[in-house]
């Protein structure tokens, strides 16, 4: 819609061109001038040098605004005085947020669960049979879905219509076939938290899947013949044998499911917008930021981010430990 | 080895840093269009119209840029009202013509500001003409006083109107429906839908995504204004009227009559599952899901989309009566409707132009020509039956009241939308539903 404007182009080009010349430049004359160093400090020096402007603008794009939004959210929505923790007292005693705690919370451990339960049973199983890449891709098929997608699909899958006319939703055509009266999914206060988790754990399964099978395939098949050779039946195999190997990696993505979960936004925002309570943390953000609500969005986004921190300190031990196996 | 690859990374690093800064510039780029000196020839315009609202505008301006010789460079901007707050703030270029805020906090600010110049002084001696042919609903104050809703602050008027719509209209097929407009509210509930062989008497949908529960609202809204009245409206608008207040309280169980098993096609589950755009169809079903949906103009094309194969026309096959009086006479004159304006940021010679042209029965005679609106002006010509009907309703109107939620603190309006979804689902959560709304509106209207 409307002309292009010649002044974004221009700015675009500048940026293009000029933006990779200034890096360009920074390292030729930055190496020059480090050449010309002892070798020693040649040693010491090239990798800060080099990594420099990415801790600069790490700082300024992450480390900053993250120490920002502690400081707002302790001050008043204008940032002109200290409130102490109201913000953070308006958040765990107001009922909208703590309905939103509570389904985060429900997400958190069925979304993380069912994700990382199905996604193992599933690697295993498909690890036996024949047409393992074909069950593989039906699985995997919706995590390149974008969850606004895959959340309008579901809308149609849910659909409602009233009772003793055409169900057009898949699901309520199917229990109309055993003679239940159609329910509405979304709206009903016993199945609206389960159905959205549900369409969460859709789109994860494949990737815990892909991920889980491929450290499978490197457990060695001996082990396996050795447990069977020792009488083993095939679940103490799955049980004893191959849960125990695979538990780094079963840590690594239940963790990151861990985080999905916490950070959830996109399938609530679009199903229900957090109606018939199923508002989570981050729709709960998004609200106090659109209203201007900026500090007590930070106070939210502060909870958030420390609920997260020790799941990030527990992943990145792991990935530690993996590098050190190598 | 190590080194190797410490270096493959670092560079890594500065191939993606590049890509950042990239990414970073083109993303800063951008703003700044509009403005410029005291032109007698050019003049820029912001509007938040695409599609057939732009191609409606440019059919308006077309005649003007060719009598006049000014150049009018629009630009369409959904982000206008933010935009423009910054630019105030920031002391930088302004459109010379743009909507004005529906904020009305905003409103007076900006007046305060010297950002918004006058409409007396934009029409000069047109101004009289134009408040004489303008619905009064849109121009006057209820009582003569300040109506930031409308930008009238300190007897000044700061918005002129060009096209309005009004909503809370009750739709039905004609060939179902035979009998006339019910006279008030409890005439309408008594209507006897089998009597017409129609199933229920009112059809609902209040599904609409993100912002699902809006058409419910419009429904307490044109209850609420009519039997409460405009003072009561707005200061609850305003966040100073409680919702557990007795008046909004009645508002919520007469709405709660409109959505009961009873009256509601298909039961509470259907009215909260069924898309807005989705509810009427069953008014064209045979036999009839329903007799009435209330709903605004725009509908008319949700109607003719689902049913290509009836080929079904306004006034023919369907038509609409206005919102039955709640009992409260003095209130009659409360309509419910939304309103385009043009307020003017630059006094130049050719927007002062743009604007007086704009004000001007030819001009909104082209604007309503192209359909889907109607115009500010009274006495417009309309060949579509719908909006000829709803150009009376407008003209009748004394008070032309804007939809609550959308002027309310945006966690109060979803609070107030989710609540009447929830109080459908669940009639018997009336009172816990309205204190947890008292509670958000206590917050939500804090200033810090």
């Amino acid at each position: 819609m409307g002309g292009i404007d010649l002044g974004q182009v221009t700015t675009a080009l500048i940026a293009i061109i000029a933006v990779p010349l200034v890096l360009l430049g920074y390292i030729i004359l930055g190496e020059q001038v480090i050449e010309r160093l002892p070798d020693r400090i040649q040693e010491w020096i090239r990798p800060y040098f080099w990594a420099l402007p990415a801790i600069g603008f790490a700082t300024v794009f992450m480390v900053y605004p993250l120490l920002r939004t502690v400081v707002i959210s302790f001050r008043n929505n204008a940032d002109t005085d200290w409130i102490g923790l109201a913000n953070y007292q308006y958040f765990f005693t107001f009922p909208d947020t703590l309905t939103s705690l509570r389904n985060s919370l429900l997400w958190l451990v069925f979304y993380t669960f069912f994700a990382v339960f199905l996604g193992l049973i599933i690697a295993i199983l498909v690890d036996r049979v024949k047409y393992e890449s074909l069950a593989k891709i039906a699985i995997f098929l919706p995590v390149p879905i974008s969850a606004v997608a895959a959340s309008i699909i579901w809308k149609f899958m849910f659909d409602y219509q009233p009772p003793g006319t055409t169900q057009t939703g898949t699901l309520n055509a199917a229990i109309g076939l055993v003679g239940h009266d159609p329910v509405a999914w979304l709206v009903n206060a016993t199945t609206n938290n389960a159905a959205l988790i549900f369409v969460g754990v859709w789109t994860a399964v494949g990737f815990c899947m892909v991920i889980i099978s491929a450290s499978l395939k490197a457990i060695s098949s001996e082990v396996l013949e050795a447990a069977r050779i020792d009488g083993a039946n095939e679940f103490q195999i799955v049980r004893l044998v191959i849960t125990p190997l695979l538990w780094p990696t079963i840590t690594v993505v239940g963790t990151t499911m861990l985080i999905n979960a916490l950070k959830t936004f996109d399938i609530v925002y679009v199903m229900t917008n957090g109606a018939y309570n199923t508002d989570v943390i981050a729709t709960q953000m998004f609200t106090q930021l659109q209203h201007n609500h900026l500090s007590r969005a930070a106070a939210v986004g502060v909870v958030l981010f420390v609920a997260i921190i020790p799941l990030l300190v527990v992943n990145v031990r792991r990935f530690q430990q993996q590098e050190e196996q190598r | 080895m190590a080194e190797v690859l410490a270096r493959r990374s670092s560079r890594g690093i500065a191939l993606c840093l590049g890509a950042l800064f990239l990414v970073a510039a083109c993303g800063g780029g951008g703003g700044n269009s509009g403005g410029g000196g005291a032109s007698s020839t050019d003049v820029t315009v912001w509007t938040a119209w695409g599609g057939a609202e732009l191609k409606a505008f440019k059919d308006v301006l077309a005649p003007f840029e060719s009598s006049s010789g000014i150049k009018v460079h629009i630009t369409t901007n959904r982000d206008s009202t933010n935009q423009i707050a910054n630019g105030i703030a920031a002391g930088t270029d302004l459109p010379d013509i743009a909507p004005g805020p529906t904020d009305p906090v905003q409103v007076a600010d900006w007046v305060s500001k010297g950002a918004l110049k006058p409409i007396e002084t934009a029409l000069g001696d047109q101004f009289s003409a134009y408040i004489s042919n303008t619905y009064p609903a849109l121009t006057t104050a209820p009582g003569g006083s300040d109506d930031p809703y409308i930008g009238i602050i300190g007897g000044k008027h700061y918005e002129m109107m060009v096209k309005t719509q009004v909503k809370g209209l009750l739709w039905y097929n004609k060939k179902v429906y035979t009998g006339a407009a019910p006279k008030s509210f409890d005439d309408l509930l008594a209507i006897n839908p089998s009597q017409y062989g129609a199933q229920k008497l009112f059809c609902a949908g209040f599904e609409s995504g993100a912002a699902s529960g809006w058409p419910a609202s419009d429904q307490i809204d044109n209850i609420i204004m009519r039997q409460s009245g405009e003072t009561v409206y707005t200061s609850w608008i305003q966040g100073k009227q409680k919702f557990s207040s007795p008046e909004i309280k009645l508002g919520y169980q007469t709405f709660l009559k409109e959505v009961s098993a009873a009256n509601v096609y298909g039961g509470s589950n259907t009215a909260l599952s069924t898309n807005f755009g989705k509810a009427g169809d069953p008014l064209f079903k045979s036999p009839a899901g329903c007799l009435f949906l209330e709903q605004a103009t725009f509908i008319t094309s949700f109607f003719q989309q689902d049913f290509p194969s009836l080929n079904l026309k306004a006034g023919t096959d369907f038509d609409f009566f206005a919102h039955p009086s709640m009992g409260n006479s003095q209130y009659d004159g409360n309509v419910n409707g939304f309103y385009d304006n043009f307020a003017m940021y630059n006094n130049t010679p050719a927007a002062r132009k743009l604007m007086q042209y704009m004000a001007t029965k030819d001009a909104q005679q082209i604007w309503v020509n192209d359909g889907g609106t109607l115009g500010a002006i009274k006495t417009l010509n309309y060949t579509d039956p719908v909006f000829k009907n709803a150009a009376s309703v407008a003209g009748s109107a004394k008070n032309l009241l804007v939809t609550a939620g959308d002027f309310m603190p945006s966690d109060m309006q979803k609070a107030f939308w989710q609540s009447l979804l929830n109080v459908t689902n669940n009639p018997s959560s009336l009172n816990s539903e309205l204190a947890h709304l008292d509670q958000v509106q206590a917050a939500a209207y804090q200033k810090s």
